[in-house]
């Protein structure tokens, strides 16, 4: 397998240099609400120079449903349901993380194996999302099939999920104080078959899409990202990755049981193209597969019978004050900020600081000098999700 | 952690006022409150100093009190070796017209999190490069999360909260019913 292609510096961008004399005016074209580069409902506003980017301006708030002012109307069981709808595509990890907001607040202790059970989910929830990510991205490039291929692999995903929660994609399955549901054998057993034809067809997406010349030329040196950049925009997951920094809260700053597990942190080190570019953030998150399906058999090594649901009062009560607690999702850090009054029912306030919208925030500054067709591939490189930066 | 921090501000930026508020256990996180005013000074320091540095904004969170408004900044330090994170908070009394300075030209991150501020809270940053909604749409009224707030019954000629829609009866578990009875009695006066 041929691992490098020589594809050279990257161009310098052109606008403000030789072409400065030739610019008139600038050409404003509408990039969304509708398109189906921007993965949902997201409206960037492009100045061009010919076909050269001058500006991007996105213009956010299609999908606001106002999540955090419904929150403050519901009981904290009732707010996981409308957490699962921020990131559709992870679902589990965002209820995961608001579970846990409120178990640090309630002083909750959550047994083993519903931790346990909670990593696997997580972990198979992650799978899911790059899966989807992988097979968008190939889509926003040109390339069909890629996609329905992860959508196979992806099904196997929803199936499993389907049987323990009820539910395809928004699951209210992990419960302030637990898991809802436990998983049999026989499941276990299929999640084990599906970690291992899931480590070949990685293989094969490899072969198929991260090494096709045609997808490095695409992605190679495009929408290249510092270390410095992201830090001052707040991005965080597969693009502070993807710029080379070792940054995972699973390893930087434990939580649940990810302390007890074996696993590396992949980076971009640049084996095509320069460290901070699109194939750098695209093939973190391919490896990141591989080690969630690390995860996912030393889970499946791990468990054993137990409880499945610590205990919780009925209706629970939190002491006055607040807590920031983050998580590391597929898409990056999400935290909730929940501000909570003495004996009320529902939350105060909850702020849910979304991977996506810091990492949106970057568009506005990696555009200028692109070509269009290089920003449709920026855009897909950081991956949003719309429900998630509206709320 | 959070007493160093606290006697480091204080000596460096003078007039910061730093407070610690400390949590009662560890199941709640403490905080530092700073004097508004201060806050672009705080920020400078804290990002540029070499003791602690803090390098990422995660984001900006505010929270209406109804007597005043307050502004939380998490800030955190990205490095492998020494994790560190905490609520920097300002207090804002006046909650009329809240205001406080911006610190995007620290912080890239703030341009978007303090635009969602002013957008759902009504919080004006001073010297935001481009201070405009960011979720509602520009001609909307009213802020969102504010703890008064009434949505407004028309946008655009269309009907925002239509009365037929709106089943009262139901929603009377809901805890901020003096504000469901508010637009009852609206509707009432109406009609």
């Amino acid at each position: 397998m041929q691992t490098h292609w020589d594809v050279g510096e990257p161009d310098a961008p052109t606008i403000n240099k030789d072409t400065e004399q030739l610019k008139t005016e600038l050409l404003r074209l509408n990039m969304g609400p509708q398109h189906p580069a921007t993965h949902g409902v997201l409206r960037i506003e492009i100045w061009t120079d010919s076909e050269i980017v001058a500006h991007a301006i996105p213009h956010l708030g299609y999908l606001h449903r106002c999540m955090e002012k419904h929150s403050e109307n519901l009981d904290f069981r009732g707010v996981i349901p409308f957490v699962d709808r921020l990131d559709y595509l992870a679902s589990m990890s965002m209820e995961w993380t608001y579970a846990m907001t409120v178990e640090k607040m309630l002083g909750t202790e959550v047994p083993r194996r519903a931790e346990l059970l909670r990593i696997l989910t997580g972990e198979l929830q992650r799978i899911g999302s790059h899966l989807m990510a992988f097979g968008t991205y190939a889509l926003d490039l040109g390339a069909f099939s890629p996609f329905l291929y992860a959508f196979e692999e992806r099904e196997k995903i929803l199936r499993l999920f389907e049987e323990v929660s009820g539910a395809r994609l928004l699951y209210n399955y992990i419960w302030i104080g637990g898991v809802w549901n436990d998983w049999t054998d026989d499941q276990l057993a299929r999640v084990s078959t599906f970690c291992d034809t899931m480590e070949e067809e990685a293989k094969k997406y490899h072969d198929l899409v991260s090494m096709n010349k045609i997808f490095v030329e695409r992605t190679a040196n495009v929408g290249v990202l510092s270390i410095q950049d992201c830090f001052d925009y707040g991005a965080t997951g597969p693009v502070l990755r993807g710029s080379g920094y070792k940054w995972d809260l699973r390893k930087n700053k434990p939580y649940s049981l990810y302390n007890e597990f074996d696993f590396d942190v992949p980076v971009g080190i640049g084996e095509v193209g320069q460290v901070g570019d699109c194939w750098n953030r695209y093939i973190v998150r391919m490896k990141e597969v591989i080690e969630s399906i690390k995860i996912i058999r030393q889970v499946i090594d791990k468990l054993e019978p137990g409880p499945i649901m610590g205990k919780v009062p009925k209706i629970i009560k939190l002491p006055a004050g607040e807590v920031y607690v983050r998580a590391e999702c597929p898409r990056g850090e999400l935290g909730f900020h929940m501000v909570a009054q003495a004996d009320a029912k529902t939350p105060y306030r909850l702020k849910v600081k979304s991977p996506c919208f810091t990492n949106v925030s970057l568009l506005p500054h990696i555009a200028p000098g692109q070509m269009i067709a290089d920003f449709v591939a920026t855009v897909g490189s950081i991956d949003i999700v719309l429900g998630e930066v509206d709320r | 952690m959070l007493n160093d921090l606290v006697a480091l501000i204080n000596k460096n930026v003078p007039g910061a006022n730093a407070i610690l508020n400390q949590a009662p256990d560890a199941k709640l996180d403490s905080s530092i409150t700073v004097e508004a005013t201060s806050i672009f000074k705080v920020c400078e320091y804290l990002k540029t100093n070499s003791e602690k540095p803090f390098n990422a904004l995660q984001c900006i969170s505010g929270v209406d009190y109804m007597e005043r408004m307050e502004v939380c900044y998490m800030l955190a330090h990205f490095d492998v070796n020494d994790v560190r994170e905490f609520i920097l908070k300002v207090i804002l009394t006046d909650r009329v017209n809240p205001t406080v300075d911006s610190i995007v030209s620290l912080y890239p991150a703030a341009n978007y999190q303090e635009r969602e501020c002013w957008d759902m809270f009504g919080v004006t940053f001073r010297n935001h490069p481009d201070h405009r909604r960011i979720l509602c749409p520009d001609d909307w009224e009213g802020f969102p999360l504010r703890k008064d707030y009434v949505a407004q019954k028309n946008y655009n000629g269309m009907e925002v909260y239509p009365d037929n829609k709106m089943n009262f009866e139901d929603r009377e578990f809901i805890v901020r019913q003096d504000l469901i009875k508010k637009a009852q009695t609206a509707a009432a006066t109406k009609a």
